[in-house]
Order: C-alpha cells, then structure tokens, then sequence
C-alpha cells in the first residue's frame, strides 16, 4: 500500500485550478458528444488521446476520465428524447425514459437519468479507490506462471461474452495477437513481420489500430449510410408544470434500493473483464423490474427502470479500472484506451504503477472524484444546452472528426505510417464488424499480446520441459480451470440462445 | 421459402469467412514466417514459436467456421460500395498528405468528404473545409507547438 503521504500528495495534484479545468474541459466534451447519436464517449476519447500527449499526464488522463464519465451521462438524452440510444449503454435507459418523455415530462427523465448515473459512478469509484491498492499489492506477488494464467482467463471471458460465437471471438483474440507480434521479438530482439518497414520494430502503435477499428471504421459506416440530413430533431416543450421538469428528493430518495442494487451490480460485472455496461444496465433493468411490487409499470415511464439502467452503467466506468490498475488488463473499450493514453505518456498499466507512479494514480482517482461533482453540475445546467447544439449536420461532424483522427494520430505515433496503419485497421475492423468478429476482443488481444508471449516464455523457461511442475503453482491451476470452466459455462449459454433464435422464425 | 434464405446467406457468409481465415492461418504458417520471421536456435521460445501457435489456432479455428457455422443474428448489411468510395477517398488524403502536407490537403479533403456524403449548404462547407482545418492548425501549430503532417 503506497504511504498516506503519496495518497494525499495524488488527492492535492488533482485538486488544482488547471486539473479541474482539463477534467471540466473532458466532462462537457463527453457529455455533449454522448448526446449526439452514433457518436459517443468511445469515439471521442479515441479522438482526443493523441491530443493529450503535450498535457501533464494527470491532467491528460483527467481529461479522457471526464470525456467517458461524461458521455454516459450524455447518452441518455437521446435514449430519454428521441428513443436512439447515444451510447449502447443508454439502450436499457430508453425503455422507461422514452415513455416518460412521450408523457411530457422529458426533463424530469432526463435529470433522473443523471441523478442516477452520478450515484452509481461515485459508488464504484469509491469501490475502486478502496480496493485497488490492496489488489495491486495481491498482483506483484503473482509470477509469470500466474500473470499468464491470468491473461488466459481474461481471454476465455472476453471470447465467451462478446458475441454469439466462441470460435468468432476465439479468431478476434488471435488475430489480436497476430498483429501483437508484428515488430520485435520481446525473448530475442529479432525483428518480424516488418517488410522493410523499420518504423515498425516497435510494433503497430496501439493508438493507430485502436482509433482506427473503434472511431475510423464506424465513422466509414455512417458517412455510407447518410444522406447530408440534419440528425437529432430533439424538442422540448416550452411551457411545463415545475414538478414535471425536476426530480424532488423524495423521488430520488424513493429509488434508493434500485440505485444501489444496480450500482452493485455494475461495480460486479464492471471489475470482469469484456462485460460492458450495456449487459450491466439489463441486468439491473430486469432485476429491478423482478423486485418491484409493479412490474407492469415498466416500460411505461417508470422512474425505476431508469434509476436501474444508469446506475448500473455508469457505476461499470469506475470498476472497469481494477483489473487496468491492478492488473494491466483492459476490461472495456474505454479502459483499453486509456491504457493507450497511459503509454502515450510512457507508463505501464499494472501492479507495479501503484508503487512507481503512486501519486499519480491517486490523482487519477482525485480526478474521477471531481468529475462525477462536475457531471452533476455540468449536467444540471447543460441538459437543455445539449439537445440544441447537437443539431450539427453528419457531414461536418465526420469530416471533422476524420481531419482530427489523421492529425490525432500523427501526433501520437510520429509519423504518416501512423495514418496509413489507421486506415487499414478501419477497413480491417468494418469487415470483422459486417461478420460478427468483435473488434473489442482483437484490441484487447493486442494489447495484451506481447504480455502474453513473455509470460509463455517465461513460464516455459520455468517449468523446463517439465509440465508436472505446474503442480506447484496452485494459483495458476485454479486460473486455468476457470477459463476451462467459463468457456463450457458460456459455450453452453450461447448453444441455448442459439437454439431460442432458431426457433424463433417458426413461432 | 424466404425465411430459409436468411439462415443459408448467414451459412454461406460464415462459411466463406472460415475459408478466408484457414487459407490465412496457411499462408502465414507456410508464406509469411519462413519470410518474415529469423531463426532463432536457442532461448525457451524461439521468434516463430508464437506466430506459428497463431497460426495453427487460426486454421483450425475456420475449419471450424466452415464446419459449424453461426446463428444467423451476426452479418450487419452494409453499403459496401459506398463504404469503399469513402475509403478510397481517405487513401488519397492520405497520399496527398505526404505530397502536399495538412494545410494544402486538409480543406479539399474535408469538402470531397462533406459532398459525398451529401451535404450542399454553403454555411456547413465553409465551415468544414476552413473552420475545422484552421481550428486544428491554431491548436496544434501555434498552442502545441507540434509539427503538423
């Protein structure tokens, strides 16, 4: 555990003027492209990472926190206003929060929706500032053998959850890793795959592939799709009864069990890694609509089913940061990506960041801290700014964001190689996407890709040909068997849901 | 009638994707690592060891696909033609990059992207093709002061 010292230094580095200022600066970025439909936290954060590279790291990394914290919070105004979800997150968010809009009352769900996310987000942001560090000090202890125990565990997670296949996510994670050996081998120093390209000894730079799979290669699906039309026709009634544009305490005080129950179960399913929020805000959905003595009400406008979906959805960007602190692994789209910022500003996620950069990462969670307070105030302010200044046309908004992705990208990884590396990960990622390979799975594998070869070689180098000797690594055994087991557990889920769907057309 | 042609497309798109990453799994088993990758003697993993491992899994893994391919909720329909127009069009942005640099690339990049795409108001051009690019060389050359392509 770092000392008090180096935890209340981290605390005073984020409570300074020009901190609150960046995170400030990220929460109303986040907050307004959450809004717009299709664009989302994800993207923007993607946009914005090479961009941090001339800030102080905390400042940088405060500034990506506030864009995600941000945008969850911004996409539930379209989910609320015009029934299209602005992140997926905000999808279980429309069910009730579309219908209470469609009653008039489009105000008092959207600010629901913000109360609610705010509380479930400083619940696991508490979670994760108590039980990271001692985690953390658990993870140094671990050896090769464990670490890639570890990584096969997460694979075996990621690849089951994904999507409908295990084989396609078992293909996602390996061409993952394929791309992860392009460059130097970490046991030799030999070079591979570079085809004359010494720009490419250091490997394809994470910035490049991540931006463009996640941001290029949606931003190509929508620019095909549109047609220059003006999007998000967001209107709010002008004359509205006071009651109906806000949320009293007894009504925010009444979904306190649905708060917590849905914070609990994002801050749950949010320290796994590759569950993402959306799964988080339909269990808390389902389960709040089980628990209530009013079930029909649900999906009628009940503030409940809102209070459920955003606490659990934004309680999961808090948790996601566990197994990235304490471990080095990405659980999320949005914890992956900032791990790239954390490289840009050349630090290395993982157990030993506590010890080397431990003011550091108590300033991160400084920053977290303040920008859940300036989601509430940028919120309670910005709701109505928000739903007007989205009315941008599509065409500039993606000829925009593509001049920034170039230069973005550019900076981050010095030269036109970058771009070129971007654009065929976007046209890489559009036809994995078209056939249901998750681009998720390959980033994570190629993130961890070059962990994992190092891990392999060093845990053969340990046991010396001798696979008996894993016997005495118990903590290993039992990683391994949970992958085994959470690969069966999921393969039989699939094979049900499968079943269940192709029965579905006969009904 | 129609309702079986949906599930046999989805059989024949994952088919035909299994096909496409077993023949990868072989051509870097076979082409790209004697090519690519040196021979190391020593060491607990040699330098091929990995891609070699990758590449077996991906083989298997299509047979696989070939063989037992997915529920038919996966294939997302896509305006491909359209989809590679713009494509191209970033391709060439890219090599007028390296030939001409941002300031001289930029706003016929950004006008080429908003036409395409169909936008035909002259308030919205402008400012794509001179307010975004102007925006970004203000902040990037003259507040970062980092070298812009």
């Amino acid at each position: 555990m770092p000392d008090l010292s180096v935890i209340l230094a981290g605390f005073a580095d984020a409570f300074t003027w020009v901190n609150i200022l960046f995170v400030l600066g990220g929460v109303l970025v986040g907050q307004f492209v959450g809004a717009v439909p299709g664009i989302g936290p994800v993207m923007a954060m993607a946009i914005a990472i090479p961009f941090t590279f001339g800030f102080d790291p905390l400042a940088g990394i405060g500034f990506l926190i506030g864009v995600n914290k941000g945008g969850l919070v911004g996409g539930a105004i379209p989910a609320v206003l015009i029934n299209t979800p602005g992140t997926p997150d905000a999808a279980a968010t429309a069910l009730d929060g579309h219908p209470l809009a469609k009653q008039g009352k489009p105000l008092k769900a959207t600010k629901m929706a913000l109360y609610s996310s705010v509380t479930g987000d400083t619940f696991s942001d508490i979670v994760l500032i108590t039980v990271a560090a001692p985690f953390a000090v658990l993870a140094i202890k671990m050896g090769p053998v464990e670490v890639l125990a570890l990584i096969i565990f997460a694979f075996a997670v990621i690849a089951g959850l994904a999507g409908n296949s295990i084989v396609k996510g078992l293909i996602a994670a390996v061409l993952g890793l394929l791309c992860a050996t392009i460059g130097t081998d970490p046991e030799h120093g030999t070079p591979r795959f570079f085809f004359g390209y010494f720009e490419l000894y250091d490997g394809l730079p994470l910035p490049s592939v991540a931006i463009g799979m996640l941001a290029i290669s949606e931003i190509l699906r929508r620019m095909a799709e549109a047609r220059g039309n003006v999007r998000a026709a967001i209107e709010i009634p002008d004359a509205q009864d006071h009651a109906d544009t806000r949320i009293s305490f007894r009504e925010y005080w009444g979904c306190k069990f649905t708060m917590a129950r849905g914070a609990v179960i994002g801050t749950f399913l949010g320290a796994l890694p590759g569950i993402g929020s959306t799964a988080a805000a339909f269990v808390s959905y389902a389960s709040a609509k089980q628990a209530s003595k009013e079930p029909d009400s649900f999906g009628k406008g009940n503030l409940h089913g809102i209070a459920a979906a955003e606490s659990a959805n934004s309680s999961v960007v808090g948790a996601n940061l566990i197994p990235l602190l304490t471990l080095g692994i990405p659980g999320s789209v949005s914890a992956a990506l900032i791990i790239s910022a954390f490289m840009i500003h050349g630090l290395q996620p993982g157990p030993l960041l506590f010890v080397q950069q431990g003011q550091l990462v108590f300033g991160l969670f400084g920053a977290m801290i303040i920008a859940n307070v300036l989601n509430l105030l940028v919120g309670q302010i910005g709701l109505r700014l928000w739903v007007r200044v989205v009315s941008a046309p599509e065409s500039f908004i993606f000829s925009s964001s593509l001049l920034l992705c170039f230069v973005g990208v550019y900076l981050a990884s010095g030269g036109l190689i970058g771009i070129f590396i971007m654009l065929v990960s976007a046209v890489i990622g559009v036809i994995m996407t078209a056939h249901g390979f998750s681009v998720i799975i390959f980033i994570i594998a190629f993130f961890l890709g070059e962990r994992f070869e190092i891990s392999l070689s060093q845990t053969l180098a340990l046991l010396n040909g001798r696979p008996a000797e894993l016997l005495n690594y118990p903590v290993a055994l039992m990683l391994f068997a949970l992958a085994i087991a959470s690969l069966l557990w999921m393969r039989r889920g699939n094979q049900s849901a499968a079943a269940k769907q192709s029965a579905a057309p006969n009904r | 009638m129609g309702g079986d042609s949906i599930p046999l497309m989805q059989n024949l798109s994952d088919r035909i994707a299994g096909l496409l990453i077993f023949l990868c799994g072989l051509f870097v088993y076979t082409v790209l690592i004697p090519w690519q990758v040196e021979t190391v003697e020593y060491g607990a993993m040699h330098p091929e060891t990995m891609p070699k491992i990758i590449a077996v899994i991906l083989a298997i893994s299509g047979l696989v696909l070939i063989a037992r391919p997915t529920a038919p909720i996966t294939t997302i329909h896509m305006r491909w033609i359209r989809m590679a127009m713009f494509a191209t069009v970033l391709f060439a942005g890219l090599f007028a990059l390296t030939r001409f640099g941002f300031v001289y690339t930029a706003p016929p990049l950004a006008l080429a992207i908003m036409l395409l795409i169909g936008e035909r108001r002259p308030f919205w051009l402008f400012l794509g093709t001179a307010g975004t690019p102007l925006l970004i060389w203000f902040a990037v050359a003259y507040l970062l002061e980092r070298p812009l392509p």
